[in-house]
């Protein structure tokens, strides 16, 4: 069974058809890559498999069971969680705070929140940070305060969109050993947006592609990446 | 109990010690100003729940301290039921004013929810005036006083009981979850719905509580003045409860004490002024936000840190 399932969703904003019969689905336990050129619809897919939008048509399985027409926070407690690709976070809330708020949100049983959000701190490297408002953080620090909220209970599948989009090196590699961290212990099955191809190469052993509202390829980086539509449409020249 | 918890504990029984030791030095008048000081306390702390941690900013709250007044104050005018029923019967039913007139404005942000929860509040100030036979209209309705006294001393104490029941509560509440959620939606409400959290119950809740406290105080300021009239929901009480909570720091705990206190004494006693009193005090207003946008709470925050850290 599917960890993650999107059946034929269909999506139209005016007389933009966003997502048009996209179909896809992401195994337990696998890294899948999204990309595809801007205004493909990969966050409206995102959106509509986390329930930001409900589809005009078309089914989202969450494990098998599902999950079309939810309300956000329903389907985020059943442990499909996401990060925003323009970070999110509470402002005004400090670092910590902004853990426990992530932690209480879903809040699993018999789990220290306190010592559950001191280990994120020291994860994501923002110790000296703890009691800093989120508002003070630098872009990368907050990606990374994102990636850590989104972590702070275990889920079953994570979406992320666009998590490494204009964020330096050094905090690129933190975020990528969380994911694999994240996937090895916890089994959980990952969608990631991103146009780094350095990075989905590294992460991603299968990736699909979208391309004006449509899954228009699919299979490994180096696969998708020869297919002549690809190449045209998208990355504009061959990987080297 | 957390930290935060014990901090706040400490600070506001030492504080409501020494209001306690007022009545050995002072007369009745200004014993009545500070009960009526405290009353707007217990308003500006509950509307603070609402509007500066969860970001609903609700124009109806002196609304709901009238549903409470006059539940508790028409029970007793026609049907001779106690207080002490009649009060309990007015929380409620401004709770569920709150959560009812919440769930209504669930979708409505800023200048719109402000805009609803005003019509609200002017529709019952309308009804209060119209129905005169059942209400007494502008005649007001009086009721029995809590005491049969109207010395204000009892009165002083009741409300500076309610005061640190409420204060403590509200600690709690801000301290728990529900205060993490409350916060996480003025801030982002997408992020907290992304995050798993059920903002409309949050915010439902929210309404109903703050609703609520504000129906206590309304309560047992009407068993203290004795005559209740629409004008308790006069846009001018609401406005007072908005300054109060701006000046003393919105959205921080400390805020509406420090702010409704003296904002309620300095109005009492620029009444001398008669209608220039507003003007006066809209400049106070002015001065003190342009030497702090973040309210007076702010300038004793480095204070605060510096008895704290002692130990």
């Amino acid at each position: 069974m599917a960890a993650l399932e999107a059946i034929g969703l269909r999506k139209r904003f005016g007389t933009l058809q966003a997502a048009n019969d996209v179909t896809l689905s992401v195994e337990p336990g696998e890294i899948r890559g999204l990309i595809g050129p801007n205004g493909a619809g990969k966050t409206t897919l995102v959106n509509l498999v986390t329930g930001v939008y409900a589809p005009d048509s078309g089914e989202v399985k969450l494990a098998g069971q599902s999950i079309t027409g939810l309300a956000m926070h329903e389907i985020a407690r059943r442990g499909l969680v996401r990060s925003f690709q323009v970070t999110r976070l509470f402002g005004n809330q400090t670092v910590r705070e902004n853990l426990l708020t992530a932690f209480h949100a879903r809040r699993p049983a018999n789990v220290d929140g306190e010592a559950a959000a001191e280990r994120m701190i020291r994860l994501t490297t923002l110790g000296p940070l703890a009691d800093t408002p989120a508002k003070k953080l630098s872009g990368g620090q907050r990606a990374l305060l994102q990636m850590g909220c989104g972590f702070m209970v275990p889920g079953s599948c994570y979406v992320l969109d666009e998590p490494f989009a204009g964020i330096n090196p050094v905090i690129k590699e933190t975020i990528l050993e969380m994911i694999v961290e994240v996937n090895r212990a916890q089994g959980a099955a990952f969608l990631v947006v991103s146009h780094e191809m350095a990075i989905i190469r590294q992460l991603c052993p299968q990736v699909t592609v979208m391309m004006e509202g449509k899954v228009a390829a699919q299979g490994t980086l180096d696969e998708v990446a020869r297919l002549p539509a690809v190449v045209a449409g998208y990355l504009g020249k061959a990987l080297e | 109990m957390s930290a935060s918890f014990r901090r706040s504990a400490v600070a506001i029984g030492f504080a409501a010690l020494l209001l306690a030791l007022v009545p050995l030095f002072t007369g009745s008048f200004v014993l009545h100003v500070l009960t009526i000081a405290l009353y707007y306390v217990i308003l500006a702390a509950s509307w603070n729940l609402l509007a500066g941690y969860t970001g609903q900013f609700s124009l109806a709250h002196h609304a709901f301290a009238a549903i409470g007044a006059y539940t508790s104050g028409l029970m007793g005018y026609h049907l001779k039921i106690s207080p002490w029923i009649g009060i309990p019967c007015g929380v409620m039913l401004a709770g569920v004013c709150g959560l009812i007139l919440g769930r209504l404005v669930l979708k409505m942000r800023a200048i719109y929810l402000a805009i609803a929860t005003w019509a609200f509040a002017e529709t019952f100030h309308i009804y209060l005036t119209a129905d005169y036979k059942f209400t007494r209209g502008e005649l007001g309705l009086s009721v029995k006083s809590l005491y049969g006294t109207t010395d204000p001393m009892p009165y002083y104490f009741t409300f500076l009981a309610l005061t640190v029941l409420v204060l403590l509560g509200l600690r709690l509440l801000i301290d728990s979850p529900l205060g993490f959620f409350m916060r996480a939606i003025k801030d982002d409400e997408l992020r907290a719905k992304s995050l798993g959290i059920d903002t409309t119950k949050v915010k439902i809740a929210v309404f109903a509580i703050s609703s609520a406290i504000a129906g206590l105080a309304g309560g047992f300021f009407g068993h203290y003045i004795a005559l209740l009239t629409p004008q308790m929901i006069d846009f001018s009480e609401m406005a007072k409860i908005v300054v109060m909570v701006v000046i003393g720091g919105f959205g921080t705990f400390l805020g509406p004490i420090v702010g409704a206190a003296p904002v309620q004494v300095v109005m009492t006693y620029l009444q001398s002024y008669g209608e220039w009193n507003l003007a006066v005090f809209a400049l106070i207003v002015i001065v003190l936000m342009r030497f702090s946008m973040e309210g007076v709470a702010s300038l004793f925050t480095p204070l605060w840190r510096r008895v704290w850290n002692w130990k």
